[in-house]
């Protein structure tokens, strides 16, 4: 494909309205640099998300999103720079007074890359109430039922975690997130691993969603679904572009510039060519 | 084990070299008759797995966490020859590879962990894996950790009797057996039971497993 | 014999003279010159090198400490030994790790250069992994979870690794097979 096809946006994923942008952004970094030894793997990384939005954090492979998003879930300490949530700073020290940890562990809720770190207890149902049984809630069993139907893990309900597929382990871990009602979803990579049908799914349902969400993905033409604002990570690690998606989908020098799009020769009948694009993907 | 550098004399570091290397020849030669060309991707492996669960904080009441090696499984699954060669790469990776630990107490450890260790468990399991299997893995997996640290504890030790100068102050580690002994040998008998938990079900998981990939 | 195994063998030179020098004067000097070599890494080094002893000689210095004080000896000549061999011996060995390659100073045997890179990089990927096992508890407990919840979360991720482990056996081999490594 030559172009760039433009995708009408759906309503679902309407960007915040601008009475709702001029409220207190629920999450903001400011000036985040992270070195891994020697290795720069952030740099300078400001930005802010505002209650409801959907954004898409793109970014080539190893420039820097999951320890981004790693940062976000005070997980990890960054080796310069803060981040707020709810105007509060959140560092793993802070997070050690068991009143804020509680707060910021419910209200903000990290999906791994690879679901297999996140799954250990001994059935799907036990996995899913792992969050709310944790809150010490009465109606545990509805909760874990109701996500579980929501994500369609119900059939799966004693079955140990490990047993399920890919895309099934996947489900089972945003139900796990989700039966806690998180104001922030960080995603991993959630569609790296899936198959078509359920990357379809995952995207009908985070669409469905109406709390913050942050996705990564090194897939262009996935990030439209995903949200209306894009962030990009360049290969310098510094925050090249925040803005709205489509106005990054029309520049192929910055797209270039990120390593999302790629150049090669094409073939058509007899005659080659070669030139900037991405493949649609099916 | 993580003794740095500097801690053990050449007096003994030297001959534990050569007693090491004699092994490793003959592991080398062991290992590849008794199993096919498969060995070495398979040595790897249980190599990468063993330095990976020495990381695993295994968790005992009260919030503390201990940290097994896996010496006692791989031991009675793959072999003690086997196992005595995983360790020592493991050992000598960590060394020349990560900055873990030292090269001069390399020797010391192979020996004490890798041959001594794997050995003891390999026997435990032969006596008595055929009595009564929980107890075999459980034993395997304790004495692969205690043997190898009262070795340890009596190489420290000895260091101020073999290696001190002529005003008869300590030249390497300084503190001898009476100290030695109980300091590292109490604690581990306790590390010994979670690695005896460890092989058992390390094993029983790893069984059902091979059953699934074998058709 | 290539530049890799001259610096290996070196370094283990360095290592044993370094066991049979007792005056602290030449134990500093010798730290000297290892920083020196270090070049641009110096400081680096140095910095790994005693977060790397810190503890264990913190613990044995004070204990031989009281020891000497209780037996009314002068401590502070070995403890100086002590303390300088060992930081020189790490340094040594962070120094050498970076500068040489390992792979290249023991490629004398095909096997061993093998079976040492192949481990190396699962544990590297392995350890990404465990990272990832220990981070993800700590992101879904709201308080510090319990001894069960950590044994549990501990058995699956060293299930994890046996089964990773054996998959990456069989893959490798496979992979050696059709490149022809097996004379079989």
């Amino acid at each position: 494909m030559t172009e760039m096809r433009y995708r009408v946006v759906k309503p679902a994923l309407a960007e915040a309205s601008p009475s709702e942008k001029d409220t207190a952004p629920v999450m903001q970094a400011i000036d985040i640099q992270h070195r891994y030894g020697d290795a720069e793997i952030l740099r300078g990384i400001s930005f802010a998300l505002h209650p409801g939005e959907k954004v898409v954090l793109l970014g080539c492979n190893g420039s820097g999103k999951s320890t981004l998003l790693k940062i976000l879930n005070g997980l990890i300490q960054p080796t310069a720079g803060h981040f707020m949530y709810q105007n509060e700073p959140i560092t793993p020290k802070r997070l050690r007074t068991p009143e804020l940890h509680r707060r910021f562990r419910h209200e903000v809720a990290l999906l791994f890359q690879n679901p297999d770190a996140m799954l250990f207890n001994p059935t799907v149902f036990d996995e899913i109430a792992f969050g709310p049984r944790q809150l010490g809630l009465q109606d545990v069993s509805d909760r874990v039922n109701h996500w579980a139907e929501q994500v369609g893990v119900s059939r799966h309900l004693s079955r140990p975690p490990f047993s399920l597929s890919g895309g099934e382990k996947q489900k089972v871990c945003l139900a796990a997130l989700l039966a806690l009602d998180p104001k922030v979803l960080l995603l991993d990579e959630p569609t790296a691993a899936l198959d078509p049908r359920s990357t379809g799914w995952l995207i009908d349902f985070l669409s469905g969603l109406g709390i913050t969400i942050l996705t990564t993905t090194h897939n262009l033409s996935l990030a439209p679904e995903l949200g209306n604002r894009a962030l990009v990570l360049g290969e310098d690690h510094s925050l090249i572009y925040d803005g709205p998606i489509q106005t990054l989908l029309a520049d192929m020098e910055r797209l270039a510039a990120a390593n999302l799009v790629h150049t090669h020769r094409h073939r058509h009948g007899n005659i080659e060519h070669r030139h900037t694009h991405v493949h649609d993907w099916q | 084990m993580h003794i740095p550098d500097g801690f053990l004399s050449p007096q003994t570091y030297l001959p534990a070299y050569a007693a090491a290397v004699g092994l490793w020849a003959y592991a080398a030669r062991r290992v590849k008759r008794d199993l096919d060309a498969d060995t070495l991707p398979f040595l790897a492996a249980y190599t990468a797995l063993s330095f990976v669960l020495m990381m695993v904080a295994l968790p005992l009441p009260g919030g503390a966490t201990v940290h097994a090696a896996g010496i006692g499984l791989l031991a009675v699954c793959f072999g003690g020859w086997m196992s005595f060669l995983a360790m020592s790469l493991v050992l000598a990776m960590q060394a020349l590879l990560f900055g873990d630990g030292g090269v001069t107490a390399l020797p010391i450890n192979t020996l004490a962990m890798g041959f001594f260790g794997s050995f003891a468990a390999a026997a435990a399991w032969k006596v008595l894996g055929r009595i009564n299997e929980n107890v075999a893995l459980f034993l395997a997996g304790w004495l692969s950790i205690v043997v190898p640290a009262i070795l340890i504890a009596l190489a420290l030790g000895i260091q101020p009797r073999i290696a001190s100068d002529a005003q008869g102050a300590p030249q390497f580690f300084p503190l001898g057996l009476s100290v030695t002994l109980p300091a590292i040998v109490l604690p581990h008998l306790l590390v010994g039971l979670a690695e005896g938990m460890l092989s058992i079900l390390g094993y029983r998981y790893l069984k059902r497993l091979r059953e699934k990939l074998t058709p | 014999m290539n530049p890799d195994r001259v610096r290996l063998i070196a370094y283990l030179a360095a290592v044993l003279a370094v066991s049979i020098i007792h005056q602290p004067l030449w134990l500093a000097l010798g730290l000297g010159l290892t920083l020196l070599a270090g070049g641009r890494e110096a400081g680096s080094i140095l910095r790994r090198a005693i977060r790397a002893v810190l503890l264990f000689n913190l613990l044995i210095s004070l204990s031989y400490l009281v020891m000497a004080w209780l037996h009314a000896v002068s401590p502070w000549q070995m403890l100086l030994r002590l303390n300088l061999r060992v930081l020189l011996l790490t340094s040594l060995t962070f120094l050498f790790i970076a500068r040489v390659n390992l792979f290249r100073a023991l490629d004398f045997s095909r096997n061993l250069t093998y079976v040492l890179g192949l481990a190396y990089s699962q544990s590297l990927t392995f350890r990404r992994a465990h990272d990832d096992f220990r981070l993800a508890l700590a992101s879904r407990s709201l308080r510090r979870p319990g001894l069960r919840d950590r044994y549990r979360a501990s058995a699956a991720a060293i299930s994890w690794f046996i089964e990773k482990s054996l998959h990456a056996a069989n893959q490798s081999a496979q992979a050696l097979r059709s490149r022809g490594f097996f004379h079989d």
